[in-house]
């Protein structure tokens, strides 16, 4: 079996790592590098658990080759808090009680990451829709939604309505 | 899931390799299908083509013929300002596949190789008569997407081709096109039934001069409703006109029972959104005169 030696830029720092070329991007994040803050579920992009930022852009990473990611610019749920400060969508989740069990609220929150930023005047049908890729079995989205649309406010100041 | 890797650089090297492989190779575009069908241990390439890194093919050029490279995402469809007028319907379909992170990966040539019969862009390619390039070891080749569509999962393709880009004809004045999906809920759905259409009245805006209907998920591939676009054609768009042509493309479709919904269920919901589906195109062409 050959290997590939791949260099990815994840959270703004350059990973070397050696792999087999059928592994995904989930599996060289969990279990090369330890990231397990994406998390792993359905393995056929239905749910949404293992969403990630490529290049800016939400992408299930277990559908994703690792060696696909070459070049690009890699960001999870490890990489939003800076200098032990929550990322606002963070604080957001958790100060409007939206989390549950938690299993989905990385992806969730890297899916809304994508959509503030190229839509800064976020509505709740555009919120809604942007998260539809992501599936949560506790909260009923509702919480989920606001925690977003306060997000928006808090980061672009919009007149977001709930 | 065990294979080796490629990552050619340019088209000539992704086809070099294509025909180096064969059957025993895949193109790998944005994986939304292939790398779930090789989980599933559906498919087994022994060699994966990853065409990440070759340039040129994921533009749209919208300047005369519109033509759109293979690995246009659904994404750029939407966001594509050339297919805001009359060519919505392309936009309308694109924005209802998968969720954000599907549709910011899969690509058109993608959807049309795949060949399921229940592809959302497809029907509106159909629908715009347009025609695939493939290119591969014996060179380069042009078929209408009709004839390229040959059953579920299957296509004219020729093992080790690449297929580069789709292309159509911008429409004559006095066109447009529209979508209809039915699914069981809003978002992350298989069509249970899809349609496209596309109309182009004559110069009075009086009479119907070219009609195309495209259905998807009931038959093997996806379908034109040939007897009901011959019952538009020439003739008034009454309501009553629109009604038969419903009647006929039902009649004209070959829907299966499967998990999603009934054969019967099927044919019922094209009768009610081929109509639809004129309605709307009409009301387009009627708001941009």
């Amino acid at each position: 079996m050959s290997r590939l030696a791949l260099s990815l830029r994840i959270n703004g720092e350059t990973h070397e790592v050696l792999t087999a070329p059928h592994r995904t991007l989930l599996d060289v994040l969990r279990d090369d590098l330890g990231l397990t803050g994406t998390k792993e579920n359905c393995l056929e992009a239905e749910c949404g658990v293992c969403t990630v930022l490529l290049d800016g852009r939400a992408v299930n990473a277990c559908i994703l080759l690792a060696a696909q990611c070459r070049g690009r610019d890699i960001v999870t749920i490890e990489g939003l808090a800076s200098g032990g400060e929550l990322h606002p969508l963070q604080r957001a989740f958790v100060e409007r009680g939206a989390v549950q069990c938690g299993y989905c609220i990385p992806g969730m929150i890297l899916s809304a990451k994508a959509y503030l930023e190229e839509c800064p005047e976020a509505s709740e049908d555009g919120i809604r829709e942007a998260l539809a890729g992501n599936l949560c079995r506790c909260t009923g989205y509702q919480k989920i939604t606001e925690a977003v649309a306060t997000a928006a406010r808090e980061l672009y100041g919009g007149r977001t309505t709930q | 899931m065990s294979f080796e890797c490629h990552e050619p650089s340019s088209v000539t090297d992704a086809v070099a390799l294509g025909a180096r492989f064969g059957e025993e190779g895949r193109f790998l575009a944005g994986g939304t299908d292939l790398i779930i069908q090789m989980r599933r241990g559906k498919v087994g390439p022994r060699h994966v083509m990853s065409l990440h890194r070759v340039s040129g093919l994921d533009r749209i050029e919208a300047d005369g013929a519109v033509r759109l490279g293979a690995l246009v995402t659904h994404r750029t469809i939407e966001r594509c300002p050339a297919f805001q007028g009359p060519l919505q319907a392309l936009v309308e379909s694109a924005a209802v596949v998968g969720g954000h992170q599907i549709r910011n990966v899969a690509t058109v040539g993608g959807n049309i190789v795949n060949a399921s019969p229940a592809a959302d862009v497809v029907p509106v390619l159909l629908a715009l008569d347009a025609t695939v390039t493939c290119l591969g070891p014996d060179g380069e080749r042009t078929l209408t997407l009709d004839g390229f569509l040959t059953g579920p999962g299957q296509t004219a393709r020729r093992p080790g081709e690449l297929l580069t880009s789709v292309r159509f004809d911008q429409l004559p004045p006095g066109s447009a096109t529209a979508f209809v999906k039915a699914g069981r809920r809003k978002a992350m759905e298989i069509s249970v039934v899809c349609v496209a259409v596309r109309l182009t009245l004559d110069a009075a805006h009086a009479r119907c001069q070219e009609a195309r209907i495209a259905l998807g998920a009931v038959a093997p591939t996806t379908l034109r409703a040939r007897a009901a676009e011959r019952a538009l054609e020439g003739q008034p768009l009454t309501d009553e006109v629109l009604r038969r042509a419903g009647r006929l493309a039902a009649g004209e479709c070959g829907p299966i029972d499967d998990v999603r919904a009934s054969a019967r269920y099927r044919r019922l919901l094209v009768e009610t959104l081929v109509p639809r589906a004129l309605r709307r195109s009409l009301e387009r062409i009627g708001r941009a005169a």
